[in-house]
């Protein structure tokens, strides 16, 4: 049985997050959901403090952490802004395809800039005509003697606008669908890359979402991470790794959610007592409480069994599910414990719905999520 | 060079405080400790102190139970302190400053190097006495309420300010010197991630409470005890004014003031 404490060491990375999270994110969250701000500065902070590349080991120079410790980090830092939390990650999501496809130049050449400067990395998969199947992107890669030359379009690529680098998924034959696609890194400067304009989004306005098209862009093969045909099963047990933390990130946006609720419903009085003293509040909170820590453990969980070597495949879908749905759950009974007031832009609660929703969609949607519990749980029924 | 600073580990701002049992001590369970205040200033003071003169290191000791010593011992090695040294007392002892100063002043009296920083007064006693008394029992000046302390060339001596009544003085001092430090004046530094990670794994030299008793003998133990430990009492005595205008709120603000309070006729 897993061990339910975190160790000291967790603690001491719980309290960073959480302290960068109150006096960097926070205090800008609102700012940067009004304007649709992608803030920088706050990137640059927790790059500098080692916040981000969380996954990268410590012989590319970066943290080296479990999946345990990294969702310690992603909840507290979600609890303050998703948006920023999301961005802040993408590097952890981009650079996932070179820890698991590159080889061990191509690690070292590509990883340890990301460690020793700040730099951004946006992961390329999802297309305008398909995101749920990959199997059907259309992004071409031809190849040209030692290149290979690409053509297409991804849309929806977080940090798009200000990634010095890319990892892009293409197909050299659309007919062969999975067995075709090929994953490749290559530099934002690279001739024929052009970065479409930021995305208008609901929620997750403080990150910068854009398409990213690829017009005759050459790529040198040594790009090319694995195999030809390799690109789908690199994609995929990227998600793996990553899906877990979306997990946290939602755990985070409840939290928050119940953070607010509770204090609003001491403060706030009806009928001659505080709201809390009636038991239609009391039964809204102790929901909201339970699908919080159900999220949580699940999440530790799903990411305990990753880093002790299994593949974690139906708790992670568990974990990111449960935990985003839970997350949209908690945040509309915040905004209802709230009244009127949640549902104004002034009160924080109406900014966590927004940034729930995204959880259910990316990284994986909701019902593939469900797709993967059932045939996960089917299997063992056969 | 090595400037030592010493630290004591207090309950974090939020916390909430409750006696024990014993009504003379507060009860741990559930409360974190910190570095904070006064000593983070004095560790970040350290550090900049540090990075000015090359060669030079930071030594940081506390006088503390478990585990609540070792961990701010660590955070302070994790902001950048080159060694750590916990002079370790059991749990149920409740030294006194003075104390306090004789236990660290027996650690550092050693290899001493001249620069000894701390908070000016502790962040939850704030007795104010630590500086002072171990000035006294290392036979040195020392000074509080200090502020950007800075190395005077030629080496060996040091500029920096105090904030007294209605104004700043700076003073110059050679070394051996002891400082206390105030707090919130140069926004100490946060840890960097991989730095936590290897503050984990730090060696801390730990001085046992029985080497330090048998050092100072056991008449100095204890020296002042505390009988009683208890809480403010709640406040009263406010009154919340129910209103349906900002007029009506005015109205019988003056009304309370005059018929109540009395504060005019």
């Amino acid at each position: 049985m897993p061990d339910f404490g975190l160790s000291e060491e967790q603690r001491s990375l719980q309290e960073l997050a959480r302290k960068f999270a109150r006096t960097e994110m926070a205090p800008r969250a609102a700012e940067c959901d009004r304007l649709g701000r992608f803030p920088e500065e706050v990137m640059r902070k927790a790059w500098e403090l080692g916040l981000m590349n969380l996954n990268i080991p410590t012989e590319y120079g970066g943290s080296g952490l479990g999946l345990v410790d990294q969702c310690v980090i992603v909840e507290e830092l979600a609890h303050a802004c998703a948006g920023m939390t999301t961005s802040v990650i993408a590097n952890c999501l981009a650079l996932e395809p070179i820890l698991l496809g590159g080889t061990p130049e191509q690690k070292q050449s590509v990883l340890t800039p990301f460690c020793s400067s700040y730099h951004l990395a946006s992961f390329c998969l999802t297309e305008p005509g398909g995101g749920s199947d990959a199997g059907a992107l259309q992004t071409r890669a031809t190849r040209d003697g030692d290149h290979y030359v690409l053509d297409g379009e991804k849309c929806f690529i977080t940090n798009g606008p200000h990634a010095s680098l890319y990892t892009v998924f293409a197909t050299t034959d659309p007919e062969l669908r999975h067995k075709s696609i090929c994953a490749f890194y290559l530099p934002r400067d690279t001739e024929g890359v052009t970065v479409g304009r930021e995305e208008e989004k609901m929620g997750h306005r403080a990150s910068s979402t854009s398409t990213v098209r690829f017009e005759k862009a050459r790529i040198p093969v040594a790009n090319r991470l694995g195999a030809e045909g390799d690109g789908f099963s690199i994609a995929m047990r990227t998600l793996d790794q990553t899906r877990t933390p979306i997990g946290a990130l939602a755990t985070g946006i409840a939290q928050a959610a119940l953070d607010h609720a509770s204090a609003y419903a001491l403060k706030r009085h009806t009928f001659g007592k505080p709201i809390s003293e009636h038991q239609a509040i009391q039964i809204k909170l102790a929901n909201m409480a339970q699908d919080v820590h159900a999220s949580r453990l699940l999440t530790w969980n799903a990411a305990w069994e990753i880093d002790h070597g299994r593949k974690g495949t139906l708790e992670s879908s568990i974990a990111k599910c449960f935990a985003s749905d839970a997350a949209m759950r908690v945040a509309d009974e915040a905004i209802q414990v709230f009244g009127g007031y949640g549902y104004m832009k002034e009160y924080p609660v109406e900014k966590l719905l927004r940034d729930a929703k995204l959880a259910q969609i990316y990284e994986g949607s909701n019902e593939i999520q469900r797709i993967v519990i059932a045939r996960e749980l089917l299997r063992r029924y056969a | 060079m090595e400037i030592v600073v010493a630290v004591k580990p207090v309950p974090e701002a939020e916390t909430r405080l409750r006696p024990d049992a014993s009504h003379a001590s507060l009860d741990p369970e559930g409360v974190k400790f910190v570095l904070a205040g006064y000593d983070e200033s004095a560790v970040e003071q350290a550090l900049l102190l540090k990075e000015s003169t090359v060669g030079s290191r930071v030594r940081v000791l506390s006088f503390g139970p478990a585990p609540r010593t070792e961990e701010v011992l660590r955070a302070a090695v994790a902001l950048g302190c080159d060694s750590a040294t916990w002079v370790e007392h059991p749990s149920d002892l409740l030294p006194d400053a003075v104390l306090s100063a004789r236990c660290i002043a027996t650690a550092i009296a050693g290899p001493f190097s001249g620069l000894v920083l701390c908070g000016r007064q502790s962040g939850d006693e704030e007795g104010g006495i630590f500086a002072g008394a171990l000035g006294a029992l290392l036979k040195v000046p020392s000074l509080g309420y200090a502020t950007n302390l800075r190395w005077k060339e030629p080496r060996g001596q040091l500029t920096l300010q105090r904030s007294i009544e209605g104004g700043l003085e700076e003073v110059e001092s050679s070394l051996p010197l002891v400082v206390g430090l105030q707090q919130a004046w140069n926004d100490p530094r946060t840890a960097k991630l991989p730095n936590i990670l290897k503050s984990r794994k730090a060696a801390i030299e730990k001085i046992p409470w029985e080497a330090t008793v048998a050092t100072l003998g056991p008449h100095a133990i204890p020296g002042t005890v505390r009988r009683t430990f208890r809480l403010p009492p709640p406040r009263t005595g406010a009154k919340m004014i129910r209103y349906d205008s900002p007029q009506d709120a005015a109205a019988q603000l003056v009304r309370l003031l005059r018929e109540e309070a009395k504060v005019f006729p």
